[in-house]
């Protein structure tokens, strides 16, 4: 693991702002001028704050249990329809580690084993062979959608892997992780577009490569920690190590240096660079906020979500 | 021909039957004819991205009896994503425009509002595309629609058979609503231009990135309900330069000179087709909107400014909408 010394002057700053920021139910919202909390920045700010002096964790691991569906899943924000979504991976990370939570997670993870990408299925998987084949990808090697009933997508299909490799064994219902996890890390590489990295999914359609970006990158990296000398992997790892110096928005920027430093690469020059943006107490988006603190931090980060030790 | 109590009670079952199989294809989905009875489009022209975009919008805003003094105004751009080279997005330059006129003429507040559907990193598209420091430069506020609060909305048809989406809280409580698409060919929709546009509006943070239910749901299926939901108040077109073939990421620029302006979506995109040199009756949604959310033909359309003039050479398109091209 990269050894950078962090600022602590930035990092207490930013911890409070983040703290400020928690409402009173204990949640965040995704932007500062909002009150509507949401799972998403609650689960990053929750794994800020379980390690920071500051903040009200227990109240956010509270809302975090309080807001889970009958089935299993998260919803995206409390009120939403109950069919769980994609933050259920990020709420099995962000309660981690606390005892009152091993049911609830549980739960979740037995929500995540059954959710599967429409291709999945082997009426879509035979369309997708034969009528509708504009994208290209291996029906084959699924994962996991943003939403039930869509096809997987990389970003999901990764943060589905994090939770699941964090369980120390499959047993009690829970056999089917292992095949789950290889198939969305078979799904993951069969998506990796052709020049390296990753984007929302679509490597190639209509015949022609898209771009990667370099958030889903990162997060499809991290997710590959372990697989560093599959070459999909290392050519997603060095079209990382050549933009993150480019990068100026503070979110991928963060994403980027987590994945390098789950990958062993250097880091320090963009972890200046991060510190170094502009502005970053009053950015809006709170989930950008506290990932900038999670990568600043990122030892710590990693070790909470398992990676790259 | 004797007609018994036994045939009679056969008879109405068959033909309660027959109806409620036939009902659904025979009823309309939408809850409303929301059409006016005329709708006005304006085509300005406009070579190239410059300062003199103001004077241009300003002049062609006067052509409308449109009156925003004191409402609260909301410009939905077309950002998806930012690839060098690529004409993706509508032009910065050309939504600082609109932004200025609309303040001259007396909005309560402009904002810029968008849900890009590709990159889930708002921020970088904003800084990549030249956005963010305009908006800046301009004291503009921009809202991230992918992260907005969301208020349960029913949908107000039913192509889809959704009953409700999560939509921003922005968009739904604006006074003028203001979409401004980049008018660009879309490998799956035919076309993407102002009612495509819509999806932008559809949050990421709740149906992911690419917003796949609404692909799932059917696009052109998705765009009528949508629009049926949203309503666009105004349009503002890019068709500066425009974008033709596999878009709309991948596509070549097609220089147009052309910004179309129109008080209805339906009409706006009628004239984006024939502009492209597409027959709108062949792009579903076109079609099937002018059935109750507004004009398509020309004889409901007040055309103002410069006329129509389709191509002499179409805008390329993917294989399977080359049925689109007027013969």
């Amino acid at each position: 693991m990269p050894t950078v010394t962090t600022d602590p002057i930035v990092l207490s700053t930013l911890l409070a702002e983040l703290s400020l920021r928690q409402l009173p139910c204990g949640g965040w919202a995704a932007l500062a001028s909002s009150s509507q909390p949401a799972i998403e920045p609650t689960c990053y700010s929750a794994l800020v704050l379980c390690s920071a002096p500051v903040g009200d964790s227990e109240r956010a691991q509270d809302f975090l249990l309080h807001t889970q569906n009958p089935n299993g899943s998260w919803p995206v924000f409390p009120g939403d329809d109950q069919e769980g979504g994609w933050v259920t991976s990020l709420a099995v990370m962000s309660l981690f580690d606390l005892v009152p939570a091993i049911p609830a997670r549980l739960k979740g993870l037995h929500w995540l084993v059954s959710c599967v990408g429409r291709e999945g299925n082997w009426f879509w998987k035979w369309k997708f062979r034969t009528a509708d084949r504009h994208v290209r990808f291996d029906p084959d090697k699924f994962g996991w959608p943003w939403f039930p009933d869509t096809v997987s997508w990389v970003v999901p299909t990764a943060f589905s892997i994090l939770a699941l490799n964090q369980l120390p064994c499959s047993c009690g219902g829970l056999e089917k992780v292992p095949f789950r996890v290889e198939r969305g890390v078979e799904m993951l590489l069969d998506r990796a577009c052709d020049g390296g990295g990753w984007n929302a999914g679509n490597g190639v359609v209509y015949g022609t490569a898209l771009a990667p970006h370099p958030d889903d990158t990162a997060i499809a990296l991290l997710a590959l920690s372990d697989r560093g000398q599959h070459p999909i992997v290392q050519n997603g790892v060095q079209y990382l190590e050549r933009l993150a110096p480019t990068l100026t928005a503070p979110w991928s920027l963060s994403w980027a240096i987590l994945a390098l430093a789950a990958h062993r690469q250097p880091i320090a020059r963009l972890h200046r660079s991060l510190v170094a943006l502009r502005d970053l107490v009053s950015i809006e988006d709170t989930s950008t906020l506290a990932l900038v603190c999670l990568a600043l931090d990122f030892g710590r980060t990693l070790s909470a979500l398992g990676v790259g030790q | 021909m004797s007609f018994t109590r036994r045939d009679f009670l056969i008879g109405s079952a068959a033909l309660a039957a027959g109806t409620t199989v036939t009902a659904p294809f025979l009823l309309p989905k939408y809850h409303s004819d929301q059409r006016p009875k005329r709708s006005r489009v304006a085509i300005l022209h406009a070579q190239q991205y410059s300062q003199q975009l103001d004077q241009i919008l300003a002049a062609g805003l006067r052509l409308f009896p449109i009156d925003v003094r004191g409402k609260t105004v909301v410009l939905k751009p077309n950002l998806v994503d930012y690839i060098p080279g690529n004409a993706i997005n509508t032009h910065p330059l050309l939504v600082l425009a609109a932004a200025e006129s609309f303040r001259r003429v007396g909005a309560k507040s402009v904002v810029v509002a968008e849900g890009p559907g590709h990159q889930r990193d708002t921020q970088m598209v904003l800084s990549q595309s030249g956005y963010e420091q305009c908006l800046r430069d301009e004291r503009i506020r921009f809202v991230d629609l992918n992260r907005d609060e969301l208020i349960r909305t029913p949908l107000r048809a039913s192509y889809t058979g959704m009953k409700h989406l999560w939509l921003p809280r922005t968009v739904l409580e604006t006074d003028f609503l203001v979409s401004m698409p980049k008018i660009k060919t879309h490998h799956w929709s035919g076309v993407t231009l102002s009612m495509k546009n819509m999806f932008g509006v559809v949050p990421g943070a709740r149906y992911g990135w690419p917003k796949n239910i609404l692909h799932w749901k059917g696009i052109q299926e998705s765009i009528l309900d949508l629009c049926a939901t949203v309503p666009v108040h105004f349009v503002i077109a890019d068709g500066i330069v425009a974008m033709e073939g596999n878009g709309p990421l991948n596509g070549t620029a097609r220089p147009l000179g052309n910004i179309v302006l129109a008080d209805d979506p339906v009409a706006a995109d009628a004239a984006c087709a024939r502009l492209m040199g597409f027959e709108p009756g062949r792009i579903v949604h076109i079609r099937e909107s002018s059935r109750f959310l507004g004009n398509s033909s020309p004889v409901t359309i007040d055309q103002v400014a410069e006329a129509v003039v389709s191509p002499a050479t179409p805008f390329r398109v993917v294989p399977e909408f080359r049925y689109l091209h007027m013969q």
